[in-house]
């Protein structure tokens, strides 16, 4: 006999084959006693294990105990390292993404900086050959005015502004 | 890890040499603009091609304590100095202007008036700053040269 036929008889003895097979089974048995001697010795060893089989009941439910387990295979074996492909944009958008933000924050503060920066300081240095000239700054209006006594009326405008300014 | 933040060091290296560079740019020249401006209580301009000084110029010029009511714009011109240069302008028959960059918006304007020094003006001019040299004219007017930094 050989392995197949006895996994056969096995599988006949746990009512694992279809009907036709079983029949099958059961005919070759009747004429085999040496299938039916096997078959005899497999029930035995059923039935033993069967009265030997210590009768255990799970402190808890039938599927919350196998998900115990389950979940402790998992913990214990590392998952599979899944290969990452990245792509070009991908690639990009990591780098510019943080590139951006950081270029973002610096022209922020740069702004920042100018905008509290002190105005500038309207030194000034004036040096006239007309004793009557004057200087007027206006810091609200941002605006020097450098008013000028000479040469009026002859070497700016040539005396007759509408007719002698420039057009 | 480390080749991430090397590329973005990079990265970061060049947008700052960029804006550098362009900020340097800005700064070694200055781009300026000369009015010459005619103040006067008459409501007619000389001639119907002056026309009204542009209005930021005139509200600053009318907060002056000056008698004129109205700003006429004889004439207009536009110029670039390079840091370190120096451009003459002529803004009338008798009026020129001889303007130094000396850098950080900082300028020296010489006056000339009939190819004679009349004075010399060193000042900050950035931009929004009004650099205004003016004197009486003939008929109780006055004529203004406006100097100022454009985009």
């Amino acid at each position: 006999m050989n392995e197949e036929q006895q996994l056969k008889l096995q599988a006949f003895l746990d009512g694992e084959l279809p009907e036709s097979e079983a029949r099958e089974v059961a005919g070759w048995v009747a004429r085999d006693a040496e299938a039916t001697a096997l078959l005899g010795e497999l029930r035995n060893t059923r039935q033993a294990l069967a009265d030997f089989e210590p009768g255990l009941k799970l402190p808890e439910p039938r599927e919350f105990y196998w998900s115990k387990i389950e979940r402790e295979i998992q913990r214990l074996e590392p998952p599979p390292r899944v290969e990452e492909t990245i792509s070009l944009f991908t690639l990009l958008r990591r780098l510019l993404a943080p590139a951006g933000a950081v270029a973002v924050l610096a022209i922020a503060g740069l702004l920042a900086i100018n905008q509290f920066q002190p105005g500038p300081s309207m030194e000034m240095e004036v040096a006239l050959s007309d004793s009557g000239s004057f200087t007027y700054r206006d810091q609200s209006e941002g605006m020097t005015v450098v008013w000028l006594s000479y040469p009026a009326e002859n070497q700016f405008t040539d005396a007759a502004v509408p007719d002698t300014l420039p057009q | 890890m480390t080749r991430k933040l090397t590329s973005v060091c990079l990265l970061w290296i060049c947008a700052t040499t960029f804006f550098l560079a362009a900020a340097r740019t800005d700064a070694a020249e200055m781009k300026l603009e000369a009015q010459l401006v005619w103040g006067t209580n008459d409501s007619q301009p000389l001639k119907p091609k002056h026309k009204a000084v542009d209005a930021d110029v005139a509200a600053k010029l009318k907060k002056l304590p000056f008698k004129w009511e109205h700003y006429f714009e004889i004439r207009r011109k536009e110029f670039t100095v390079p840091e370190g240069g120096e451009r003459t302008i002529e803004m009338s028959g008798q009026c020129q202007i001889k303007v130094k960059n000396l850098g950080k918006s900082k300028v020296e304007v010489h006056l000339l008036g009939r190819g004679k020094p009349v004075g010399r003006i060193g000042q900050e001019l950035p931009k929004g700053e009004l650099l205004v040299t003016g004197g009486n004219a003939e008929n109780l007017t006055a004529w203004f040269v406006v100097l100022k930094q454009i985009d």
